[in-house]
């Protein structure tokens, strides 16, 4: 698809990093929203317990994981405009930002729940804490995925003789989803109601 | 369906019909399938799961009630089984045309036929056993009855790393046996199968091993896979020059 | 460069409040003796606000307004396919209840 445009400044339209990447985007997008749907389904069959137990999670830690996840989106988008233009040395440092607030919101995240089954709320407590272990703990294993994903782009990114766009593209492609589904998560478990 | 010998001749293209043992490999794959659906859905009624909640009595029940059905679609099963050899040999040739290392494919190999017996096999014995003493203690009975269905349910470690291996490969792979898209299906795939885990704890709910999450929305991705790699494997063969570069794109090779 | 890199701060910073907003909304959720109350009109909005975002996250994070016509349709429509089936199950739950 052509854009048709006599301004001259306007970019050509283009797919960021592989279509595939997309695809498999679209296709886990819906998958969770397939959990999301039970997981609000649920919560209506049990309005009291769902409420009571979430009122243990403490709102101000997720407010926190998600600016951070949102930063790291926001230094990954960087980092692919900054790699656009040939300028490498700041996408690299982008790039290890990005790592840097994924390792932020992975230790906040392990210590969130180190404290909730401190206070006796484990995976199989009860409806609404299955749901929360099991969504954030399903997003805590793409989360890893994604450091596994922001290690190929600085690799691809370190050495002249890679640095492949189309791949650094479908790296933060990827982390982005990490970063929305995030989004998501926190709004259905920490502040619906 | 004879092919068309390109750049380097080997010695299967100077064959009549060298695609031969790929198509009768493929097609063993999709009968097998059927025979799985078939067995598993239709005849002994395995699938979808029964209740793990349900006390001793009612699970002797189960069994009572399926008594004919387990015992002759579990005999299918044990003739049949040696047909996922010709699937996993598929898969792993899919690899070996790939311009990745052939480790890739000898793991694989390896670690799906060592699944099929957690993942397939003890089920089967295990109903079996079950099913051929009805006048077993019945606490026996719910022995077996758990422990079949969390060993088929449950033991979903090596299927996920097959499919890693695949993913990897997939991805690296310079002869574009497959698209990209298929190798992140695979990771889809291997995702769905961390989720069903927590069948081991849960006896109720979505994530028990009969669960809306655990089972049903997994199957989903798992048909979807299914039929996708069955589809891909097709082309796959379609496409086949013998050579060892890219595979040629569908419209050039000879069917 | 430096016009990209600051429509990009701004994003975050449009996405930040958002998030902050949350707060706002989960306090104001609370009556006055600070009990729980489950109420359709914050769930609802507390979903409308998410999709948002995640739909500013497609457009300038994945770069989607600058992409063809069909992948913004598509990420379109996926907002509004999780919009109806978030927003389904839980009315759906309550009629149900």
């Amino acid at each position: 698809m052509t854009t048709v445009t006599e301004n001259t400044d306007k970019p050509a339209k283009f797919v960021p990093g592989q279509p595939d990447m997309w695809a498999f985007v679209l296709f886990e997008t819906l998958v969770f929203t397939a959990y999301f749907g039970f997981y609000l389904f649920y919560r209506t069959q049990n309005p009291e317990l769902f409420l009571h137990s979430q009122a243990q999670l403490d709102l101000r830690i997720g407010v926190f994981n998600t600016l951070i996840l949102l930063l790291s989106s926001w230094s990954v988008a960087r980092c692919v405009q900054s790699a656009r233009v040939g300028a490498y040395g700041p996408a690299l440092k982008d790039a290890f930002l990005t790592a840097f607030f994924g390792l932020v919101f992975l230790c906040s995240k392990v210590f969130e729940w180190a404290r909730q089954i401190q206070m006796g709320n484990g995976f199989g407590s009860n409806d609404f804490f299955t749901y929360y272990f099991f969504l954030t703990g399903i997003h805590f294993v793409h989360l890893l995925i994604g450091f596994v994903v922001l290690g190929v782009a600085i690799y691809q990114l370190r050495s002249p003789v890679r640095r492949s766009q189309e791949l650094v593209e479908t790296c933060a492609t990827y982390w982005h989803t990490v970063d929305f589904l995030w989004v998501l998560i926190f709004a259905l478990l920490y502040v619906v109601r | 369906m004879s092919a068309v010998a390109t750049a380097t001749a080997s010695p299967l293209t100077r064959r009549h019909n060298p695609k031969r043992e790929l198509w009768l490999a493929w097609w063993t794959l999709v009968v097998f399938y059927n025979f799985f659906f078939l067995v598993f859905f239709v005849i002994t009624r395995v699938q979808p799961p029964p209740n793990p909640a349900w006390d001793t009595p009612r699970v002797v029940q189960w069994f009572h009630d399926n008594h004919f059905g387990l015992l002759a679609g579990f005999a299918i099963m044990f003739v049949i089984t040696g047909m996922t050899t010709m699937s996993n040999a598929l898969i792993a040739y899919s690899m070996r045309r790939m311009s990745v290392s052939r480790a890739f494919a000898y793991s694989y190999l390896i670690l799906y036929s060592l699944s099929a017996i957690p993942g397939m096999l003890l089920m089967c014995i295990a109903l079996t056993v079950g099913a051929l003493r009805p006048d077993r203690d019945p606490e026996l009975i719910y022995w077996i009855y758990d422990f079949a269905f969390l060993s088929f349910v449950g033991t979903m470690g090596v299927f996920l790393i097959g499919s890693l291996v695949w993913m990897l490969a997939i991805l690296i792979d310079k002869n574009r046996v497959f698209p990209k898209w298929f190798g992140y299906l695979n990771l889809c795939n291997g995702l769905t199968e961390i989720v069903v885990s927590p069948a081991w704890i849960f006896r109720g709910g979505v994530l028990a091993w009969n669960g809306q999450i655990a089972w049903w929305l997994d199957m989903v991705v798992f048909g979807i896979y299914t039929g996708v790699f069955i589809f891909l494997l097709r082309q796959m063969i379609q496409r086949e020059d013998f050579g060892a570069g890219p595979l040629p794109e569908l419209s050039k090779a000879a069917r | 460069m430096i016009k990209f890199n600051k429509r990009l701060l701004v994003v975050w910073l449009v996405l930040a409040s958002f998030t902050l907003g949350y707060l706002w909304i989960d306090h104001s959720a609370e009556d006055h003796a600070g009990s729980l109350r489950s109420s359709a009109v914050v769930t609802s909005s507390v979903i409308v606000i998410a999709l948002i975002k995640v739909r500013i996250i497609f457009r300038e994070f994945m770069e989607v307004r600058q992409a063809p016509v069909l992948l913004c349709r598509l990420t379109d429509a996926w907002v509004l396919l999780i919009a109806v089936a978030l927003l389904g199950s839980y009315f759906i739950g309550t009629a149900i209840r």
